[in-house]
């Protein structure tokens, strides 16, 4: 990589971001009793990933990828594995506060941020590729930005629109150039038989999750959304069959709690759905102080986690092309990102999860310098409310220091639901 | 016990129940004929007539362009009154099955689900319409149905020639193909007796061609174009099965767009039409087996619901196509 | 006789309400946080049970709200201050009928509540995390313009001019705006009025998020400011209550919640 200035590299573990993984894993294992087994499978991925510096996916090529958009299919079957960069790092976002405007978003200051000072993840080195969806402004812009710090860019065009049928045929050339592009990557040319193994691979995985979303409209919450996020953040760079694994033993372990009525909440917690700009580990901020305030998160509606394993795609027969544009449209219309013209599908999404997980109201956190997600709040919270769900709107970033104001309004948000409820029942 | 019942058909395998119900139906309606079976000559669908001997049933649209066809005083006499009858017959039969009539019954739509299979198995891919030309295509069978009854009409008021009768017969690939499941090749031959009939038969023999080829490239090429379905769809909101769909509940993931023979849009776009059903619609149940969507896609007979979207039926059918090779 | 207290620890002051049984004030207090606020809260509480001559062990029960809230182990439980405001503003306001909207302008925050005839927080908003339009702007107006902070309603109404427009919303850029503004040779009174008129749009503007039905509740300490609450009624088009001791609403809120604790605690055993 050229053209980078000469750090003197401290041991990981002693990193500032090492510091900072250290200190939300703390939290989030020992600020809360009884975490479930199966999750020191995370607790531990991370504590090795971040703390620790112990890299991955050996003797691979890695294509990063900067949204969820990203077909993983084609790359999995390209015989390379992707990774999410979407970073969620404080220390990351200072150090994209440099050379980024002061205005832009957290999580795209954080993720340049990562790139440029080539830490944080043990395997930022070895990117091959990186594949960014012209999603919003900011990721689009960053391209030439990343392109700067030496990496190879794929810029991967996105409709702006994406009900129309001439965006669904800009979308599948889009893709179908894509796989192109893998192929110049990996050397490796897309088959039927690699594409559709490489479908069944990211569909047990997505078994495993829909399993885990199926689990949380249990009434008694048998995982807390913190876990949870946890969980799907970790599907960014873990190993995908062992991922899956481990989130069937979750399951399992799970079961087990729901035969013996346990309730990771309070049993009266108010049920709360998360949606807006992701959680990505270690801003968890939201979450964490929405927990510990005595709610409990039982789904969300966000790109790091349900957005991003939630649709499955099948194929009627399995013809490369057939099987590729399949893959296309599951990626494009299901997808509920604001960056796209209308918010209708968000809003049929979250008042239909509602219905489903029970939910008492809705928290939506949208970063400062999020236009989008700002934008698309009126509307959303408008069309939540005519159901009688109250929305809490969070503009936040990953700086820390809102957290005293931040935990008034979430604590006042729960007691608020609480009396809600004291209100109906009267 | 009925929840049982329900679970086991949601987690069915569509796919073989259909490939099985299509044999049955088309041994009864291609060879039933042998058995003595006789189901009427009011049937909804390609049960082709010109298969003299082995007809278990006949297609309604051979008699109906006969009774078009007759003189408007016997039309409006006593033999209209059977007319009627014929036609309420043709409306009892449709009732039942809807447009599941094309899916599972039809063995035209048979025959091109096995030359689809065939297609499938030798490796080459399907052949899509551009949106442009699924629009423009689409109101062919529209043009056929007023054709189809225009010309018999136009006979019994003399103005055209009674070598055109059964005009759609005579274009329609059913005629020429059905019948040589019976070793009858006869229809596969022109007809020199009349100038009329020699185009009507060269040009059936030339559709003949056009939907061999097509259906092998196409899936379901000829129900694009099909007058009958066009019929159907003006009554199908009647009809006792119906294929819902909860758009709360519908995600837009577009998995049954993906699965749909007939590249019908609205099954994965549309959100807001409860009865999805659209004329292009073949009732394959494709796209409910294909929804991962609790409840999104529901097919309901009088009310009752008998196959609805389940995501564990999704997960148990992709999991056996992942299995086979 | 029952005694409840509800202690309100706020980044500026510490307010602190007693009740008894009735809901009746007994005795309340106003000081400063400062920066040991766990013992100058415990030392405030002290004082005051004393002026009512009991001690921490006749409380039956004690909540506490506010930025301290949790720190506070003495009390019973802790509450947010935006459902203590709204119980504290249905109980001060009772006579007023019909409260609908809450604005409260505290130290670091200003928050506009909108309630249910219950009391019950249907909605509310708070600012972001900057200090812009809250109590801190008018602490810094009043040392810039070096006059009592209890002088700026005076000052308000002195005016011969028209209200100075003051663009800054930031504290710190509005700090050099007021110098500036002073150096150019303009009146202490405009400027205050400017300042005033400033706040009080931001505020308005925060308080139509939530819904402005009903009569709106001003409390917090800057109500006691007749120049801002003219403003704040102006920008508004219509009155507001004000009631008469604006600062210690939401420790009162505390207090009645610590009452009520208390006795769906005496049912449940």
């Amino acid at each position: 990589m050229a053209n980078h200035k000469d750090e003197i590299k401290h041991p990981f573990n002693l990193t500032h971001q090492a510091s900072e993984a250290t200190r939300m894993l703390r939290s989030i294992t020992d600020d809360f009793p009884d975490n479930p087994e199966a999750m020191n499978y995370f607790y531990d991925l991370y504590k090795k990933v971040y703390c620790e510096g112990v890299s991955l996916h050996e003797n691979k090529k890695i294509v990063g990828t900067m949204c969820v958009q990203v077909p993983e299919e084609l790359i999995y079957a390209s015989g390379a594995v992707p990774v999410r960069l979407c970073n969620g790092f404080y220390t990351d976002d200072h150090n994209g506060a440099d050379f980024m405007p002061a205005k832009s978003c957290s999580l795209v200051k954080a993720t340049l941020g990562m790139l440029d000072s080539k830490s944080t993840l043990p395997f930022i080195n070895r990117l091959d590729d990186i594949v960014l969806p012209a999603t919003c402004d900011q990721k689009r812009k960053a391209g030439s930005m990343i392109a700067d710090m030496g990496y190879s860019v794929y810029d991967m065009e996105v409709p702006p629109v994406k009900e129309s049928e001439e965006a669904r045929i800009y979308w599948r050339r889009s893709i179908r150039k894509f796989a192109g592009e893998l192929k110049q990557i990996t050397g490796k040319k897309l088959s039927k038989s690699s594409l559709k193994e490489a479908m069944a691979k990211i569909s047990r995985a997505q078994k495993a999750y829909r399993k885990l979303y199926e689990l949380r409209k249990q009434k008694n919450s048998v995982i807390l959304g913190k876990d949870v996020f946890m969980v799907t953040n970790a599907y960014f760079f873990d190993e995908i069959e062992s991922w899956t694994e481990a989130v069937n033993r979750l399951n399992v372990e799970l079961e087990k709690r729901v035969e013996e009525k346990y309730s990771a909440a309070q049993r009266r917690a108010p049920r709360l759905l998360f949606t807006g700009s992701p959680a990505i580990f270690p801003n968890l901020k939201i979450p964490m102080l929405i927990e510990e305030s005595g709610g409990v998160i039982v789904g969300d509606e966000t790109c790091s986690s349900n957005r991003m394993l939630y649709d499955m795609v099948s194929s009627d027969e399995w013809h490369l092309n057939a099987m590729v544009d399949g893959i296309a449209d599951n990626y494009l219309k299901p997808c509920t990102c604001p960056i796209f013209t209308k918010n209708d599908d968000r809003k049929r999404k979250l008042l239909h999860m509602a219905k489903e997980f029970a939910a008492e109201g809705v928290v939506y956190q949208s970063f400062s310098g999020c236009q989008v997600y700002s934008m698309e709040q009126a509307s959303i919270t408008k069309a939540l409310n005519d159901e009688d769900i109250p929305v809490l709107f969070i503009e936040s970033d990953y700086s820390p220091d809102d957290m005293g104001q931040l935990s008034t309004r979430i604590e006042a948000f729960i007691e608020s639901l609480k009396a809600k409820r004291r209100r109906n029942r009267k | 016990m009925i929840k049982n019942i329900r679970k086991k058909i949601n987690n069915g395998d569509l796919r073989r129940f259909r490939f099985w119900l299509q044999i049955f139906f088309f041994l009864l309606f291609v060879y039933g004929g042998y058995l003595s079976i006789n189901l009427g000559q009011n049937i909804p669908t390609f049960a082709c007539g010109f298969n003299s001997e082995g007809q278990g049933a006949t297609c309604y649209l051979i008699p109906l362009q006969h009774q078009l066809a007759l003189s408007s005083s016997t039309l409006f006499s006593m033999a209209g009154i059977a007319v009627l009858i014929g036609f309420s017959y043709f409306v009892l039969w449709f009732l039942v099955l809807n447009k599941g009539w094309c899916g599972y019954a039809c063995p035209l739509g048979t025959i091109q689900d096995w030359i689809t299979s065939l297609r499938s198995r030798l490796g080459i891919p399907y052949a899509s319409y551009t949106w442009e030309q699924f629009k423009h295509l689409k109101k062919i069978k529209y043009i056929l149905l007023v054709l189809m009854v225009v010309i018999p009409m136009g006979i019994g008021a003399g103005f055209f020639s009674h070598d055109m009768s059964t005009p759609f017969c005579m274009i329609c690939p059913g005629r020429t193909l059905i019948p040589i499941f019976t070793g009858d090749f006869s229809q596969l031959t022109i007809d020199f007796s009349s100038k009329t009939k020699m185009i009507l038969t060269t040009l059936g023999m030339l559709i003949t061609g056009i939907f061999l080829a097509g259906s092998f490239f196409k899936k379901r090429f000829f129900c694009f174009f099909c007058p009958m379905s066009a019929l159907h769809f003006m009554l199908s909101k009647l009809a006792f099965l119906k294929l819902k769909k909860d758009g709360s509940k519908c995600t837009k993931c577009g998995d049954c767009y993906t699965v749909c023979d007939m590249q019908i849009k609205e099954i994965a776009d549309d959100v807001e039409s409860k009865n999805i059903l659209q004329d292009d619609c073949i009732m394959c149940l494709k796209c409910v087996s294909a929804c991962p969507e609790e409840g999104a896609l529901e097919v309901k007979f009088m009310g009752i619901p008998v196959f609805e979207a389940t995501v564990e039926g999704y997960i148990k059918r992709m999991e056996k196509e992942n299995k086979n090779g | 006789m029952k005694y409840f207290a509800g202690i309100d620890i706020g980044s500026t002051a510490i307010k602190i309400a007693l009740i008894d049984e009735e809901k009746k004030i007994l005795a309340s207090r106003v000081t400063p946080t400062g920066s040991h606020f766990r013992k100058n809260a415990i030392t405030a509480l002290e004082t005051t049970l004393s002026e009512i001559n009991i001690s921490m062990d006749d409380l039956s029960y004690m909540i506490s709200t506010g930025y301290g809230r949790k720190l506070m182990k003495e009390s019973d439980e802790s509450v947010s201050e935006i459902t203590a405001n709204a119980i504290g503003a249905i109980e001060a306001g009772r006579q007023h009928g019909d409260i609908k909207t809450i604005i409260n302008i505290g130290g670091q925050d200003t928050k506009a509540i909108q309630i249910d005839d219950m009391g019950t927080v249907t909605n509310f908003a708070m600012n972001d995390k900057c200090a812009a339009g809250t109590g801190k702007f008018l602490d810094v107006t009043a040392m810039n313009l070096e006059i009592e902070l209890e002088e700026l309603g005076d000052y308000h109404f002195n005016i011969k001019g028209a209200p100075l427009p003051i663009n800054s919303t930031c504290v710190v850029f509005a700090e050099s705006e007021i110098i500036g503004l002073l150096a150019d040779g303009h009146n202490k009174e405009e400027i205050v009025a400017g300042i005033h008129y400033s706040i009080a749009k931001r505020t308005v503007r925060l308080a139509k998020r939530v819904g402005l039905e009903g009569n709106v509740y001003f409390d917090g300490g800057p109500a006691m400011n007749k120049g801002l609450v003219a403003a704040m009624e102006d920008e508004l088009g219509k009155e507001l209550v004000i009631p008469e001791h604006p600062q210690i609403t939401t420790a009162l809120g505390a207090a009645v919640l610590a009452l009520e604790a208390y006795y769906d605690e005496m049912e449940e055993e």
